[in-house]
C-alpha cells in the first residue's frame, strides 16, 4: 500500500479478450465505450496490451486453441491485476459445456474475481462488475503472484501433449 | 537573467504543462464524439497509477532506450528554452526519436519491429520540414538564436505563410495523430515502438510524449514573433486545427505520408524560402 494506490480506481486499463464466444458480450462492451454509456469518463480505457493494462477481461467458453492465449495474456501482466470473466459462457461453458472443443469456462485456466451474469450482460451490468472488480484490484498488492494450481496443471497438460 | 530563469522554469515544468494538454486534448476529443470524456487531472491519474506497477522488462537495453527518450526529449527542450540554436535543439530532437527507434528494434516482437520501421518513416518525413523551417526563421530574423527570434519586431507568420501552412500539416506526424499515426496505428500495430514497455518504463515513454506536446507548440508558437498574443493564438488554433483533423480522418499509408511530405510540404516551403531570399 504506497501513497500511489489511491490513484487506482481512477484508472483502470482494460485488456479485453474474447475466447470462442459468439461475439453478444463484445458487441455490449463496445456499446461500453461508445457514446450513450461511456467508460472513458472513469478513466478506463481499452487497450489492446496485456503489458500495459490492469483488468483483464475475457468472453466466451475457453475453446481449447484459445486456452495457452489466454494463459499467456495472463501471465504477461504486470501485478496487480484482476481478471473479469463475463457471460454464461464464460462460467462453466454456458451451452456449449461438455463440447469436445470446450475447456468449460475461464475458471479451469486463470483464477476469476469477478463474474458478470447474464446472455449477453447488459451494459449496466458490465460497469457494476467493472466497479466490483475496481474494489478488488484496490486491495491487492504489486508482488509477483504465482500460479499454484494452474501452472501444474499446465504442465501435466503439456507432457500429455507431448506423448500423443 | 529573467529570460534564463523563466525559460528554466517553463523547462522544469514542462512534463506537468504537457499532460494538462493532453488532457484537454483527450476532453476535446470525447466532445467531438458526442461523449463526455475523463477528467482534466487524467493524465497524472493514469501516471501515478502506472508508478505502482510491478517493473517488468524484457532487457535492459530495451528499458533503457525508454528512459533515455524521455530525457533526450526534455534536454532537447531544454536547449531549445535556454535560447541556444534552434537547428540544435531538433538535433537533439532527433537524438530522443532514435533512442524510442533502437529500443523498439532491439525486442523481438514483431509489432515492435513495424513500428520502429515506421517511426524511421515518420522521422524522414518530418525532419526536412523543421530543419527548412529554422532556416525559414534565419531568413526572416537573421538568426538562429532564439532570444533574436522572440525579440523580433516583425511577424514572421506573414514572411513565412506557406512555411506554417506545411508545419501546421506535418504536426500530425510529429505527434502521431490520425492522418500519418502510421507508427502509433493502436488498432493495427497495438502502439508501435511503445508496446513491449510496462509499468514504470512506459511511464517514461508516456511523459516523453508529453514533453513532445511542448515542444512542437512552442514551435508554432516561435511564427507570432514579439507578438505573444499572436503565437498564443496561433496556438490554440493549430491545437484545435490538428484535433479536429485527427477525429475527421482515416489512416493513410506510410507511403502516402512520406510522397506527401516530399512531393507537396518540402518543394512547397522551399519555394517559400527561395522566395523570401531573393525578395530581399
Amino acid at each position: 500500500m504506497g501513497i500511489f494506490t489511491k490513484f487506482r480506481k481512477k484508472s483502470p486499463w482494460i485488456l479485453h479478450y474474447n475466447t470462442g464466444g459468439c461475439n453478444g458480450c463484445d458487441i455490449e462492451i463496445l456499446a461500453a465505450l461508445a457514446p450513450k454509456y461511456d467508460i472513458e469518463r472513469f478513466g478506463m480505457l481499452n487497450r489492446g496490451n496485456p503489458k500495459q493494462s490492469d483488468i483483464l477481461l475475457v468472453t466466451g467458453p475457453v475453446t481449447k486453441r484459445c486456452r495457452d492465449v489466454l494463459r499467456r495474456l495472463y501471465l504477461e501482466m504486470p501485478e496487480p491485476k484482476v481478471v473479469v470473466a463475463m457471460g454464461a459462457c464464460a462460467y462453466g461453458g454456458g451451452i456449449f459445456r461438455d463440447f469436445y472443443h470446450v475447456e468449460n469456462g475461464v475458471d479451469n485456466i486463470i483464477p476469476v474475481d469477478v463474474w458478470i451474469p447474464g446472455c449477453a450482460p447488459r451494459v449496466e451490468a458490465v460497469i457494476d462488475g467493472m466497479v466490483e472488480a475496481v474494489k478488488i484490484w484496490e486491495k491487492k498488492s504489486k508482488e509477483k503472484e504465482y500460479m499454484r494450481n494452474h501452472s501444474e496443471e499446465l504442465l501435466e497438460q503439456l507432457g500429455a501433449r507431448n506423448d500423443d | 537573467m529573467k529570460f534564463e530563469t523563466l525559460m528554466l522554469l517553463l523547462t522544469l515544468f514542462a512534463p506537468i504543462i504537457g499532460g494538462f494538454v493532453y488532457g484537454v486534448e483527450r476532453i476535446v476529443k470525447a466532445r467531438m464524439q458526442s461523449r463526455v470524456g475523463p477528467p482534466l487531472m487524467q493524465p497524472f491519474y493514469d501516471f501515478f497509477k502506472l508508478m505502482d506497477k510491478r517493473p517488468l522488462m524484457v532487457h535492459s537495453l530495451h528499458a533503457v532506450m525508454g528512459i533515455m527518450y524521455f530525457i533526450a526529449c526534455w534536454f532537447s527542450l531544454l536547449v531549445l528554452f535556454l535560447g541556444n540554436d534552434l537547428l540544435v535543439a531538433v538535433f537533439f530532437h532527433v537524438i530522443a526519436v532514435l533512442a524510442l527507434t533502437i529500443g523498439a528494434f532491439s525486442v523481438r516482437s514483431p509489432y515492435s519491429v513495424i513500428g520502429a520501421m515506421r517511426e524511421l518513416m515518420h522521422m524522414i518525413s518530418y525532419e526536412p520540414l523543421m530543419v527548412l523551417m529554422v532556416v525559414g526563421f534565419y531568413q526572416v530574423v537573421g538568426s538562429f538564436n532564439l532570444k533574436d527570434i522572440l525579440n523580433y519586431d516583425g511577424i514572421p507568420l506573414l514572411q513565412l505563410p506557406v512555411v506554417f501552412m506545411a508545419f501546421v500539416l506535418a504536426i500530425p506526424m510529429m505527434l502521431h495523430k490520425s492522418p500519418f499515426d502510421v507508427a502509433e496505428a493502436h488498432q493495427e500495430i497495438i502502439g508501435g515502438p511503445e508496446i513491449e514497455y510496462s509499468g514504470p518504463f512506459y511511464e517514461a515513454v508516456y511523459t516523453g510524449k508529453w514533453i513532445e506536446y511542448v515542444y512542437v507548440f512552442f514551435f508554432v508558437f516561435l511564427f507570432g514573433g514579439s507578438h505573444y498574443w499572436l503565437g498564443a493564438l496561433l496556438v490554440l488554433f493549430v491545437f484545435l486545427f490538428v484535433n479536429a483533423l485527427d477525429n475527421a480522418t482515416a489512416r493513410l499509408d506510410f507511403r502516402k505520408m512520406v510522397k506527401f511530405s516530399w512531393f507537396v510540404l518540402i518543394p512547397v516551403s522551399a519555394f517559400n524560402i527561395i522566395f523570401l531570399a531573393l525578395w530581399r
